[in-house]
C-alpha cells in the first residue's frame, strides 16, 4: 500500500511541472513591445525602381533572429508582395511566391519584379512563423517598376 | 533581366549589381590582450609565442566548438563571428575561464588576460575581414571591458538573457567613441554566486519541486526493489539479465534454456550464451520507405508558366528508385528514436512528416543509409520532376484541367479538415507514385537557382554556389493549384523549418 501511495504522489508531483511548462511553451500569439516599429529603409512609398532592386528592412525596439529561435522580443522578416489578404495571427505566415521568408535573419533582399505597380509589406514572424499579437507590420508601400526599355544602358 | 524574378536573398549564384556586398546578421566577438605593449616590452619573443599558443590551443578550438568562425587575428587580439548570440557568449565565457586556469601558475605581472566584447549587428562579410557599425561597437565594448571579463551589448543581452544562466550586471548606457547613440552594456558574471542571485523565485521553486519529485521516485524505486522477496517465480526471466554476476553459472544456463523451450533443436545450442533478452534493438526491423523503381529516360524539364521554370530544357534521367509516398511520421520517428534525427515528429503515424528543414531531411537519409547499407539520398530536382510527370508533358500529370481527387491543395477540392492528411489519399500518377504535387512541399537535393540558366542536363543535382537555400517541389495543402504543377519550383532557407515542408527519399540502383 505504501508503495502505491508513494508512486501516486511521485506521479502527481512529476506531472505538475510538466503541465506548467507545456502550457507556457505552446501558446501562440506572442506579444511584442508596444513601441516596436517595422519599416522599409528602401525603397520609399511610390518610388520608381528598375526590374531588380534592393529592399532593406528596418526594425526598431525589437531584434532580428533566426526562425526557430524562441527569444523574447525578437523575430524574423517576411516580405509580402502584392498580397491583399488580411494577416491571420492564428496561422503561420504562408510560404509561397508572394510571401517571402527570411528565416536566416536576413535584413535585405534583391527583388526582381515584372514591370508595373506592386505593393510591398513587411510582417515580423516569431520562431514558428506566426505573426505577433497584435501583428508587427510595416506600412504597405507601392513601387512602380519601369519597363525594361526605359532602363538606360550603362 | 527585368522579367526574371528572384525573390530569394542570400543567393550569390550571380554577383548582385552595383558591387553590393552580402550583409548578414551576426554575433561578433572582439577579444584583445590587456597591457599587450607592456608584456611585449618585457619579453617580446616569449609573449608572442604564448599568444600564438593560446590562439592555437584555446581560442580557435573554442570558436569552432561553438559553431563560430574566426575572421582574423591581430597582433594582440582576434575577431570572430557566430550565427547564434548564445554560442558567442558561451564561447567567450569558455575562453575566459580557461585563461584563468592557465594564468594561475603565472606571476601576476606577466599574465595574459583578454578583454572580450560581444555585439549583435548587421555586418558585411568578406573572406578575411568584416565591416560595419556592429564590429565597431563590439570593439568599443571590448575597450571598456575589464581584463578577464566579458562585456555584451544590449542587443546580445536581449537574445540570451533567458538562455544562458549567468549573472548579468547592467552597466547602463555608455557613450562610445564615434558612435552616435549610446550603447547599453552588460557585464557577464559566470560564477556560481551570480547564478543564485539572478535566478528568479519561480525557477527556484520549480527546481526544488523537480528535485523533490526525483528524490521521491528514487526512494520509491529503492523501496520497491528492497521490499521484493528474493527469487520469486515471476522474476526468473529478468533475474539473470539484471544480475548475472552473483548467480552461479550452472544455474543460469538451464534458466535461459527454459525460456527457449518451444524450439529445442540442437542448432540453438549457442543461443543461451547470449544473455540479451528478446526485444533487443536489432531484432525489430527498420521500417524502410516503400520504393518504386523508375526506368531512365529523357524529358522536357520546366515550363513557360513561371519565370523560375524557364528555359524548358531536355534532360536525360538514369534509372533510380523514389519513395512511393513522402516520408511518414512513423518512419521519421524511428530515426528520432535512434537519436539520428533531431526531433520527434507529432501527428498520425501515416501522415507525412512536416516542419523539417533540408538539413533535417539529409539527416534522415543518412540514418536510413547507415541502417540499411544502401545509398539513400534526396532525389535531384530533375529526377523529382521526371517522376512527378509520370511520362506526361501536360500541365498536371492527369491533364491540363484541374480535377478533384487528384491532389491535396487549397483549391484542388476534397481537402481533409485535418492537415497534413495521411499519405496516399489521392490517386497515384502513371508511375504509381502518390502525392507528387500537393500534400507537403518536398525538399530535393539541389541548391536554389532562380531559373534554369546553366542547369545540368544529365539528371544530376545542381549544387555549388552559395547554396543558403535549397529547392522545394510539390506545393502544399496551403498553396493553390498553380503550385501543384509538376514543373512548379521554389526555394527556401536550408536550415529553416516550416510546417508544410516534408520530403521523400530516392535510391540509385
Amino acid at each position: 500500500m505504501k508503495i502505491i501511495r508513494c508512486a501516486a504522489l511521485a506521479a502527481a508531483l512529476a506531472l505538475l511541472p510538466i503541465v506548467l511548462l507545456t502550457s507556457a511553451a505552446y501558446s501562440q500569439g506572442k506579444t511584442a513591445p508596444k513601441d516596436a516599429k517595422l519599416y522599409f529603409i528602401t525603397p520609399q512609398d511610390g518610388q520608381k525602381v528598375r526590374g531588380g532592386f534592393w529592399v532593406r528592412f528596418g526594425l526598431r525596439n525589437m531584434g532580428v533572429t533566426h526562425a526557430g529561435d524562441d527569444y523574447q522580443n525578437a523575430g524574423h522578416h517576411h516580405l509580402l508582395v502584392d498580397v491583399n489578404d488580411p494577416i491571420d495571427i492564428k496561422e503561420p505566415i504562408p510560404q509561397d511566391k508572394s510571401h517571402l521568408h527570411f528565416g536566416a535573419g536576413q535584413t535585405e533582399t534583391f527583388l526582381e519584379l515584372s514591370p508595373g505597380t506592386h505593393t510591398l509589406q513587411l510582417v515580423l514572424g516569431d520562431a514558428k512563423h506566426y505573426p505577433f499579437d497584435p501583428p508587427v507590420v510595416s506600412d504597405k508601400i507601392t513601387v512602380r517598376v519601369r519597363q525594361p526599355g526605359s532602363v538606360r544602358r550603362r | 533581366m527585368g522579367e526574371i524574378r528572384n525573390f530569394r536573398s542570400g543567393n550569390q549564384d550571380e554577383p548582385p549589381p552595383h558591387g553590393a556586398m552580402p550583409r548578414r546578421l551576426a554575433a561578433i566577438i572582439v577579444g584583445d590582450i590587456a597591457s599587450y605593449s607592456r608584456l611585449m616590452q618585457a619579453d617580446e619573443e616569449g609573449t608572442h609565442a604564448r599568444v600564438k599558443r593560446i590562439e592555437r590551443d584555446l581560442i580557435q578550438p573554442s570558436i569552432i566548438e561553438h559553431h563560430g568562425s574566426l575572421v582574423k587575428t591581430t597582433g594582440d587580439g582576434f575577431i570572430a563571428i557566430f550565427d547564434s548570440p548564445v554560442e558567442a557568449v558561451r564561447c567567450s565565457i569558455v575562453i575566459q575561464q580557461n585563461l584563468v586556469a592557465r594564468n594561475a601558475s603565472v606571476p601576476k605581472h606577466s599574465r595574459l588576460e583578454y578583454r572580450i566584447g560581444v555585439n549583435l549587428g548587421d555586418v558585411i562579410v568578406e573572406p578575411d575581414d568584416i565591416y560595419g557599425d556592429g564590429v565597431n561597437i563590439a570593439t568599443r565594448i571590448e575597450g571598456i571591458a575589464e581584463p578577464g571579463q566579458v562585456y555584451i551589448s544590449g542587443a546580445i543581452y536581449e537574445q540570451i538573457k533567458h538562455k544562458i544562466v549567468c549573472g548579468y550586471e547592467s552597466l547602463g548606457d555608455r557613450k562610445v567613441k564615434n558612435i552616435t547613440d549610446p550603447v547599453r552594456v552588460y557585464r557577464v558574471l559566470p560564477d556560481a554566486d551570480a547564478v543564485g542571485r539572478t535566478r528568479s523565485r519561480r525557477e527556484n521553486a520549480l527546481i526544488f519541486f523537480l528535485a523533490v519529485t526525483l528524490l521521491v521516485i528514487a526512494a520509491g524505486a529503492l523501496w520497491y526493489l528492497l521490499a521484493q522477496p528474493q527469487g520469486r517465480g515471476g522474476q526468473q526471466v529478468a533475474a539473470p539479465a539484471v544480475s548475472p554476476a552473483p548467480s552461479p553459472v550452472p544455474q543460469a544456463l538451464p534458466r535461459e534454456a527454459a525460456t527457449q523451450a518451444p524450439q529445442p533443436s540442437p542448432s540453438l545450442a549457442s543461443a543461451p550464451s547470449s544473455p540479451a533478452p528478446a526485444p533487443s534493438p536489432s531484432s525489430t526491423p527498420l521500417r524502410e520507405p516503400e520504393m518504386i523503381a523508375i526506368r531512365g529516360g529523357s524529358f522536357a524539364m520546366g515550363s513557360n508558366d513561371d519565370p523560375t521554370e524557364r528555359p524548358v530544357h531536355q534532360v536525360t534521367i538514369k534509372p533510380f528508385s523514389i519513395g512511393k509516398y513522402p516520408v511518414t511520421v512513423q518512419e521519421w520517428n524511428e530515426c528520432a528514436a535512434a537519436k539520428a534525427c533531431s526531433f520527434t515528429a507529432t501527428g498520425k503515424d501515416d501522415a507525412p512528416v512536416s516542419n523539417v528543414s533540408w538539413t533535417d531531411a539529409q539527416q534522415y537519409a543518412a540514418f536510413l543509409s547507415q541502417a540499411t547499407k544502401k545509398q539513400y539520398r534526396l532525389p535531384s530536382e530533375a529526377e523529382w520532376e521526371y517522376a512527378a510527370r509520370g511520362g506526361t508533358q501536360t500541365k498536371y500529370w492527369w491533364g491540363d484541367k484541374l480535377q478533384p481527387g487528384m491532389a491535396g491543395c487549397k483549391d484542388c477540392g476534397d481537402l481533409a479538415a485535418e492537415q497534413p492528411a495521411k499519405v496516399g489519399r489521392f490517386k497515384p500518377n502513371p508511375f504509381g507514385l502518390y502525392d507528387m504535387g500537393g500534400g507537403v512541399d518536398q525538399w530535393v537535393e539541389d541548391c536554389w537557382h532562380k531559373n534554369y540558366q546553366g542547369a545540368p542536363v544529365d539528371g544530376s543535382a545542381w549544387t555549388g554556389g552559395d547554396c543558403s537555400s535549397h529547392v522545394l517541389r510539390s506545393g502544399s495543402w496551403k498553396n493553390d493549384s498553380r503550385y501543384v504543377r509538376p514543373s512548379n519550383r521554389d526555394g527556401y532557407d536550408t536550415n529553416v523549418r516550416y510546417p508544410t515542408h516534408g520530403f521523400r527519399v530516392a535510391l540509385s540502383p
